[in-house]
């Protein structure tokens, strides 16, 4: 069963997706990382504010069998952060792309998106 | 089952105290104000008969060794002789104050010294230390013996290498000794990447982790060439004693170049597992490192044991006195009842033990190395995930025949080691039992793939059914107090678990 | 051998079935070069009789422990250990069974494991309980290395009233992290407040202090925690007698952040030094940050309300190298020890023996005072250990206790090397100890 990719975002190799509009970045896990994780029981909140750098940790994700970083896609500033998932983690399973995000950095410097995948890019280096 | 809170009745007892309380003690005069208070602290109010019953009941919804095969790779569950019970429970071990005179202990210390000398004789190193309480305890200790060694040489190393097949005990223990922990990759036969190996070990690495036979149950032919690339830049090697019941009288860590080893005695050597402990994780080490262990050590000179002072440069302790005594005698007793030739006949009957299993059920569940293993063999639920079934699910399907599920998810490293089922049949389990379980398992294997929903709503024989897990970590209710402030919003059966 | 069942002709066939000759064949493996080829230089295998006979030889070479009184503790306390207790605790399906990974077949050891979390919750008056760490000084030693992580904070101030074995454990497992640490000093045998609020600032991730302290001290908790918190820093209260949550305020109460506490006394035998069995106890929003394995409720696939692991994405098994701690195998029989001890005592029982061990530690003081061959060294409040200065040898002193079936009390210069603490004991009292014996030790020490 193909996991589900959106087109127009562009994901990185430790499955995080990002959709930029202006010089925003939302970042939220890809569909093939909450269906590896199994149902999420807790995500540690993000500091509004907090600064990262591209590849960075940025926040942790844990389920009953597994717990997991949240990689920053690019560098920036955090924003916003999510407050829904943070209180009902399982938003993220339901619908990873959408009510699902987690944080939105302000982009710091737009050349680094070149070091992200695209949508098709991640279906090959995902596909089962 | 009812909590014990949950059968409480007003003013019922279950203790016994002299008639004299020393009543003409003000106890205001003994506490002060800061520190005093009105209120008794609320703990449960039953009889000696309540409580007896209540926990013969819970016991009866355990299994335990005694009840039958515990194929868990990597645990070593063997029969705990009943008579090493009986010596660990002697009163005058039992009720020996550790701060006591050192002339009114010497049978303890004598015991630790002489145990002392049959493990560096049966792991060819030079010297324990009894202080750890468990293997984890020992990594940390291992991993701080490790750090001093290279502090003590001005020699400041800040990563350690570990095995991608490795125990999580064997990361988290390095981070805990402050050191960066690097991976290194198992190759296509289950065994340490030597190539990476040598890429990755340089003097910035302190050393590295290896439990020989493997986490997945293989023995490392590359032993030689590990402790050469890693002896070659200074390094040291530390043996994860988790497997050693493969090794008796097969290969002494010591022998191949191991420079820390630790022993875990609830597994190898037969010590009972409690639930979860207590076990022990003694610590032995080559003559180099000796000034490092952990303070003290017990000596003899000559006419009178003593515990005596490392010396200065000891990591310092890694627990208040000096180590879990009774698990302590009773390894001691298990080897004397052994005998070189008995530890021998241990390796080689769990050996073809898991052997045995491995060819039998091989054709049914896919192996994560197809080569002979050590004493506990790595099956795959692989291929039962087109029917729709998760090992987890074998797992719990395994509990409705009476056996207690092997070790499941673990090893897990990818490509090979991925819905791992690790099974290790001790050589106290006959050849009839073992049976049973491969019957079992080729049972479970067809059910798999004609009626999976048994499987996926396993276990249906068990004292509970399927636990909620997520359930569980997303609304933690962890003592009964948390319950009760839910009370309203809960719907459980009220009802007694019948078994 | 009887603990090895399958005979060599049921090998012999075994090794037909997987499909080699011999069993060389299995371990060909392992390189010739690290082979053990002698025979194991260890006595042959002796009978079940000559072990027994063996073993209890080197037991005689102990002192007959059982008929003796102690009058130490210094962190291991002798409290009656109840026969219905011992008895429990020795089902096979409790003391051989694994950790309770597979809940469907560890009900019993997963429900004690909740029920001990009760109790020791409603003690400290504290949210959360991590019911098993291996003892009391690692316990502290993980608080510590909590407190690091929770305050992001690298100092740390140390009362020198905390058990020395403990205090040597949490500076061997901080190590690595290369922290300041302070040393925090007595004043009249409890912890110098006045020093405390000169030390404490915005750097200092925790405090830790003994409560009983080393000296059997009573510290005011509530005034340290108070400065403690003005900069920011936890307050890690490590207990060594938990027999004194039966009388004393909870630490809850007083504003404790970490609880490190020594289960000990609650029905584990002494065993010349362990196994014992500790637990952490705090606040709720620190739970995510404990090490160890912690039970929780929830329902099954019927309804049913069953116990089960839970928060285990912190343990080593998930988080590897990012995980709270290493700990993996703790002191589970343990728990189950306590915690059958505690049922057994009841509300009223360990409230009942609480106040006797501090009512039985005091008559002796006394009478000791008394007999005018000791004198008070500090005037501090204390539970059930106390200290008090020989006017007589003190090693003429142990020797006709020890003659007297007592085991004397601990010497204190063996940790502490100040001048005023020369000649000065550590005195224990528990409830093993009746009006009687204490007469007597207060007359023996009289002479």
């Amino acid at each position: 069963m193909a996991a589900k990719v959106i087109e127009g975002f562009y994901y990185t190799q430790t499955d995080e997706w990002l959709k930029v509009e202006d010089n925003v970045g939302t970042v939220g896990i890809t569909d093939y990382a909450q269906d590896k994780l199994g149902d999420i029981v807790y995500l540690e909140k993000t500091e509004k504010g907090k600064k990262v750098k591209q590849t960075e940790t940025l926040t942790a994700v844990e389920s009953v069998k597994a717990a997991s970083d949240i990689y920053a896609p690019i560098s920036g500033e955090v924003i916003e952060v999510n407050e829904k998932v943070v209180e009902d983690s399982s938003i993220i399973n339901k619908e990873p792309y959408g009510e699902g995000w987690i944080a939105k950095i302000k982009i710091e410097n737009a050349d680094e998106l070149k070091n992200l995948m695209g949508a098709k890019e991640y279906s090959e280096y995902r596909k089962e | 089952m009812k909590l014990i809170f949950e059968k409480s009745i007003k003013a019922r007892d279950g203790y016994s105290l002299p008639k004299d309380l020393f009543d003409e003690v003000d106890i205001k005069s003994c506490i002060p104000a800061y520190a005093a208070t009105d209120a008794k602290k609320a703990l449960s109010e039953v009889s000696e008969v309540d409580v007896i019953r209540h926990f013969t009941k819970l016991s009866k919804f355990n299994y335990g060794v005694d009840d039958g095969l515990y194929p868990l790779g990597s645990c070593t569950m063997k029969y705990n002789p009943k008579v090493n019970e009986k010596l660990a429970s002697l009163d005058n071990f039992v009720c020996a104050p550790p701060l006591a005179p050192e002339e009114t202990v010497q049978g303890c210390l004598e015991l630790m010294y002489d145990l002392n000398k049959l493990l560096c004789e049966v792991t060819g190193v030079d010297q324990y230390t009894m202080a750890p309480a468990s293997g984890a305890h020992g990594e940390l200790t291992g991993v701080l013996i490790m750090r001093q060694h290279f502090v003590d040489h001005d020699d400041k190393r800040h990563k350690m290498l570990v095995p991608d097949s490795a125990h999580g005990t064997n990361p988290a223990s390095c981070t805990m000794g402050g050191f960066k922990m690097i991976e290194v990759r198992s190759n296509e036969k289950g065994t340490v990447d030597i190539k990476q190996l040598k890429d990755l070990m340089d003097e910035d690495t302190a050393g590295l982790y290896v439990t020989n036979p493997n986490t997945v149950g293989l023995y490392d032919e590359g032993i030689r060439d590990i402790e050469g690339i890693v002896h070659g830049k200074g390094g040291l090697l530390y043996y994860d004693g988790a497997n050693l019941n493969a090794s008796f009288g097969i290969m002494r860590p010591g022998d191949a170049g191991f420079d820390i080893v630790h022993l875990n005695l609830h597994k190898s050597f037969s010590t009972p597992h409690g639930g979860g402990g207590p076990g022990s994780g003694v610590i032995g080490v080559k003559k180099a490192l000796i000034p490092y262990l952990p303070t003290p050590i017990v000596t003899f000179d000559g006419k009178k044991y003593h515990l005596s002072d490392v010396g200065e440069k000891s990591i310092g302790m890694v627990r208040a006195f000096w180590g879990n005594f009774p698990v302590l005698v009773k390894t001691y007793a298990w080897i004397l009842s052994m005998g070189p030739d008995g530890l021998g006949n241990s390796s080689e009957a769990s050996i073809i033990n898991a052997n045995y299993v491995l060819a039998k059920l091989k054709k049914y569940y896919r192996p994560a190395y197809d080569r002979y293993c050590g004493h506990e063999c790595v099956l795959t639920g692989r291929d039962y995930k087109k029917y729709g079934i998760k090992t987890l699910d074998i797992a719990k399907r395994l509990m409705d025949y009476g056996f207690h599920p092997p070790t499941i998810y673990f090893p897990h490293f990818e490509p090979y080691a991925e819905e791992t089922i690790m099974v290790e049949p001790p050589e106290s389990e006959s050849k009839e039992v073992i049976d049973e379980f491969i019957d079992a398992m080729i049972k479970i294997s067809n059910e798999a793939k004609t009626n999976p929903e048994l499987l996926k709503s396993a276990p249906h024989n068990t004292p509970i059914r399927r636990t909620d897990d997520v359930l569980a970590a997303k609304r933690p209710i962890l003592n009964y107090d948390d319950e009760l402030k839910l009370k309203d919003e809960l719907k459980w059966r009220a009802e007694d678990i019948n078994f | 051998m009887r603990y090895i069942p399958n005979t060599e002709e049921q090998k012999k066939g075994m090794l037909k079935e997987i499909g080699v000759s011999s069993f060389e064949d299995l371990i060909e493996s392992v390189p010739q070069e690290v082979r053990f080829k002698r025979k194991l230089n260890i006595p042959e295998a002796i009978s079940e009789a000559e072990l027994e006979e063996k073993i209890y030889q080197i037991a005689k070479k102990n002192s007959d422990f059982f008929l003796m009184k102690p009058l130490i503790g210094a962190g291991a306390y002798r409290h009656h250990v109840p026969e219905a207790e011992k008895f429990l605790l020795q089902r096979e399906e409790f003391w051989t069974c694994y950790t309770p990974y597979q809940p469907e077949l560890s009900q019993g050891t997963l429900q004690s494991m909740f029920e001990f979390q009760t109790y020791i919750a409603r003690l400290t008056k504290m949210d959360v309980v991590i019911p098993s760490i291996y003892d009391g000084a690692s316990a502290t030693a993980e608080a510590a290395l909590m407190s690091f992580r929770l305050t992001h904070r690298n100092k740390i101030i140390i009362s020198s009233t905390l058990h020395p074995h403990y205090r040597k454990t949490v500076e061997t497992y901080i190590a690595p992290h290369e922290p300041e640490i302070v040393e925090l000093p007595y004043k009249d045998g409890l912890v110098d407040i006045d020093k405390l609020e000169k030390l404490i600032d915005a750097g200092v991730a925790s405090v830790i202090v003994q409560n009983p302290n080393f000296f059997g001290g009573i510290e005011d908790l509530a005034e340290i925690c108070e400065l403690v918190h003005a900069k920011g820093a936890l307050l890690i209260n490590a207990i060594a007698e938990s027999m004194s949550l039966g009388v004393l305020k909870a630490p809850g109460e007083m504003g404790a952040d970490i609880v490190a506490g020594e289960a000990q006394s609650f029905g584990m035998e002494l065993n010349y030094g362990g196994p014992y069995n500790a637990y952490l106890a705090t606040r709720k929003q620190f739970l995510r940050q404990l090490p160890g394995r912690i039970v929780g409720e929830t329902v099954d696939a019927d309804g049913k309300r069953v116990f089960v692991m839970t928060m285990r994405a912190r343990e080593q098994d998930i988080r590897r190298e990012k995980a709270t701690s290493n700990i993996c195998t703790n002191h589970g029989l343990n728990i189950l020890a306590a915690n059958i001890y505690l049922s057994l005592m009841g509300t009223e029982g360990l409230y009942k023996v609480s106040l006797l061990n501090t009512k039985a530690a005091h008559y002796l003081e006394n009478l000791l005072l008394k007999s005018g061959k000791f004198k008070k060294v500090f005037h501090y409040p204390f539970y059930n250990e106390f200290l008090l200065k020989s006017k007589n040898s003190v090693s003429t002193l142990s020797e006709k206790l020890l003659k007297n079936n007592f085991i004397p009390p601990l010497e204190i210069s063996r940790f502490y090397e100040e001048e005023g603490l020369k000649d000065v004991l550590l005195f224990a009292v528990t409830e093993v100890l009746s009006r009687e014996d204490l007469n007597r030790v207060a007359e023996i020490l009289a002479e």
